[in-house]
């Protein structure tokens, strides 16, 4: 049955981004595009019963993936609308089950409590009428597993677009943008004097730019963050969005974990300046009038990353920032660009982008 | 017991990945069972249908939803809704639907059109494919004592031909077994079947209506399983050798971690530790060593077989090609001889038709010079 895997996968990706298109949970809306894409006949024509049965093992293997995280919420209540589908329209007797690892209890149960909470109806319903049905067998892990060990593990792959965006204020305004924003505007204030006369260094023709831009900026974040939170709250009814801010305890906790980093290190005093300025650090540090990373204790930090990692994220900074303000450093940048998504959203695992 | 690394992590029964799509850690088999249970209601589980109208009214009720809504509720959720055809014609099933955009039948319509193109239409495992499920999908037991108990775990077992080559991985398996976690390995011991358990030695031409009564498997009774660093040996019978002693022996004379020994007749799947689909060895008849494979252990579910009887419940069997008698290439060679001046080759194969009327008289007795050996055929239980 390995032969169609990449394609069944494929048609399941390509009925639930139009669903995600959709922007809703809804079963009518999902059974409609079930129906224009005629997905029921995918079961039909097989050569006989035996493959019938792995067929529909495969394709239910593979349509649960996308009901368990790290996709969002509305992925995987698609993934739950696939599941009870492909359940109901097998043409295999006695039906072949869903399989239900131990493991991913929790994060069903988590989504039945966020559908409820959020008065999905339909989404409660039909998972509980899977339940009815007896349609999870209740398993050790979820797929059969006999020791086939591959050299590329082609079903790891996640679809990015499927999974939620963490959002993208905080991605942007992370805090090594902030850092590199203290530093650029040290520099500047530091050129700006010495091109002006010694003698009057309040002089407002220079002060072009507002003292407490980094500060600002970060609290500015922080209130977006806050508003967010208030704004997926649970007893927000309908338009899709809901629950799915609280629906992945991960997300959030990254959320709060970047925002707790903001706010250490904006304030925090061990700051460890990106290696591509040091040079110029040097002589910007006794000129430091803004609300930015104080550098005095810069090598008391003991636990520093390996030198791979911190290349990796220093290189990237600069790279990033400089795209913008000149071409020097352009190649470098192109040497990161694998780094960049790991280094700044903070996830785990590097994902491979699905291919077709 | 058999636990190498006992861990402190109190979920350590709940298997995880050791490594992706390979196999799981370790865990207790009666401990993942107990994990499932305190998680499910008992109706979840339960053999018995739970009643419609009762679930309607209690999800109505839960969610505090009028009756107009439930039923709307339902009708948009039915069934129907999902249907692609018209309600009055019903889609051929069996053809591949022309023109879909799905990959999936644009690649199986690809597929089927390559196989019609094929002279053999259907191979010896299409042929019996469905054979073994017929026997034992979703029977129930004449009486309820056979009934397999609900929230019973069912373990799938499978067991390959006994290797020597190391790309397992590529082999069928030769048998793939359910068993209940209330079976022992004794049961799982019996109910593998390998042609060298049925192996006669000796030469038996000048006898050989006696061959049959000498098979190996009443002679040589010893056998052992080994799971995770612990050897089940098979000590029922008084014949029994304790022949992984010198495999533990060995193993301490050279600084490998001790290896320790309990019973294959007292242990049960449901106190055993294992990783699912690790790869783990059967070893009978001294040195005919089989992989074992635990593929999945799961609940049992209402559409299972449930008669107790019928465990260990075969459903798969690989079916080998099996050797023909090189004088009616019709039946499975049960002779081997050697020094066979009859014969055409050396050694050569006879049915036991062919065999007797070649080398013997009316009266049975021998012609000529040869040694006959009893031959079992690797595809004997095909």
């Amino acid at each position: 049955m390995d032969f169609c895997k990449k394609h069944v996968k494929s048609d399941c990706v390509e009925l639930l981004s139009r669903f995600q298109g959709s922007e809703s949970v809804r079963f009518q809306v999902f059974s409609k595009i079930w129906r224009e894409m005629e997905f029921s006949q995918i079961f039909y024509g097989t050569v006989n019963h035996r493959e019938q049965r792995e067929f529909c093992r495969l394709i239910l293997d593979t349509a649960y993936t996308f009901f368990l995280p790290p996709y969002s919420f509305q992925i995987r209540v698609g993934g739950l609308y696939l599941l009870h589908s492909l359940y109901q329209c097998q043409i295999t007797s006695p039906r072949e089950q869903i399989r239900l690892a131990l493991k991913d209890w929790e994060d069903v149960m988590k989504l039945e409590k966020d559908a409820v909470n959020a008065q999905h109806h339909d989404a409660v319903y039909i998972l509980r009428q899977l339940m009815l049905h007896k349609a999870f067998s209740f398993t050790a892990m979820p797929t059969m597993l006999s020791f086939k060990k591959k050299r590329n593990v082609k079903s790891l792959e996640l679809c990015e677009e499927f999974m939620e965006r963490p959002s993208r204020p905080q991605e942007l305004i992370n805090i090594e943008l902030l850092e590199e924003l203290s530093n650029i505007d040290e520099l500047y204030g530091k050129l700006k004097t010495s091109v002006s006369s010694e003698s009057e260094p309040a002089y407002s023709s220079i002060n072009l730019i507002r003292k407490d831009l980094v500060p600002q900026l970060r609290s500015t974040v922080v209130d977006f963050y806050k508003w967010q939170q208030r704004k997926s709250g649970p007893d927000e009814d309908g338009n899709g969005d809901s629950g799915e801010g609280m629906s992945s305890q991960q997300e959030c906790s990254r959320r709060a974990q970047l925002l707790a980093s903001i706010k250490s290190k904006a304030y925090g005093e061990a700051t460890e300046a990106s290696k591509s300025r040091r040079h110029r650090q040097v002589e910007v540090d006794f000129t430091s009038n803004v609300a930015g990373p104080s550098h005095s204790l810069r090598y008391s930090r003991t636990n520093k990353l390996s030198l791979k990692a911190r290349t990796c994220e220093n290189v990237h900074i600069s790279g990033d920032l400089w795209k913008e303000a000149g071409e020097t450093t352009r190649i470098k940048c192109l040497t990161t660009v694998d780094f960049a998504s790991k280094v700044h959203s903070g996830k785990q695992n590097p994902v491979k982008r699905f291919k077709w | 017991m058999a636990a190498p690394n006992p861990s402190t992590d109190p979920n350590t029964n709940i298997p995880e990945y050791e490594y992706a799509d390979a196999n799981s850690n370790i865990f207790h088999i009666g401990s993942f069972r107990n994990e499932w249970l305190n998680r499910l209601k008992p109706s979840n589980y339960s053999y018995e249908q739970e009643d419609e109208d009762t679930f309607d009214a209690n999800f109505a009720a839960e969610m505090g939803i009028s009756a107009e809504t439930l039923s709307d509720l339902k009708s948009i959720c039915s069934p129907d809704s999902l249907r692609c055809h018209a309600e009055d014609q019903q889609p051929d099933t069996e053809v591949v639907p022309p023109d879909s955009t799905l990959r999936t039948l644009e690649q199986r319509k690809k597929r089927q059109d390559y196989r019609a193109s094929l002279k053999v239409s259907k191979n010896r495992h299409d042929l019996y494919a469905d054979e073994l499920e017929r026997l034992t999908v979703g029977r129930k037991p004449e009486a309820m004592v056979d009934m397999v108990p609900e929230g019973e775990v069912i373990l799938t077992i499978n067991v390959y031909y006994s290797v020597t080559f190391e790309n397992f991985s590529t082999a069928r398996p030769h048998v793939t077994l359910l068993m209940t976690g209330s079976h022992s390995l004794a049961e799982l011991r019996d109910a593998i079947c390998c042609v060298s358990d049925l192996q006669v030695c000796g030469e038996f031409s000048h006898t050989p209506d006696m061959a049959p009564e000498f098979i190996s498997k009443d002679l040589y009774k010893s056998a052992f399983f080994f799971f995770e660093g612990v050897f089940y040996i098979d000590m029922r019978y008084p014949e029994c050798q304790d022949i992984s002693m010198t495999v533990i022996e060995w193993a301490k004379s050279h600084g490998f971690p001790p290896y320790s020994q309990a019973k294959m007749e007292d242990t049960r799947f449901a106190g055993l530790k294992v990783k699912v689909g690790f790869p783990y060895l059967y070893c009978h008849q001294g040195d005919c060593e089989h992989l074992v494979i635990i593929t999945d252990v799961r609940l049992t579910h209402a559409n299972d077989c449930l008669d107790k009887k019928l465990y260990p419940l075969l459903t798969h069997k690989h079916r080998v090609t099996t050797q023909k008698c090189a004088v009616c290439h019709v039946y499975i060679g049960r002779w081997l001889t050697t020094n066979d001046q009859f014969a055409a080759s050396d050694p050569c194969l006879f049915c036991d038709k062919c065999f007797r009327m070649l080398h013997y008289d009316a009266e049975g007795n021998k012609i000529g010079d040869f040694m006959a050996y009893p031959y079992v055929d690797r595809g004997a239980f095909n």
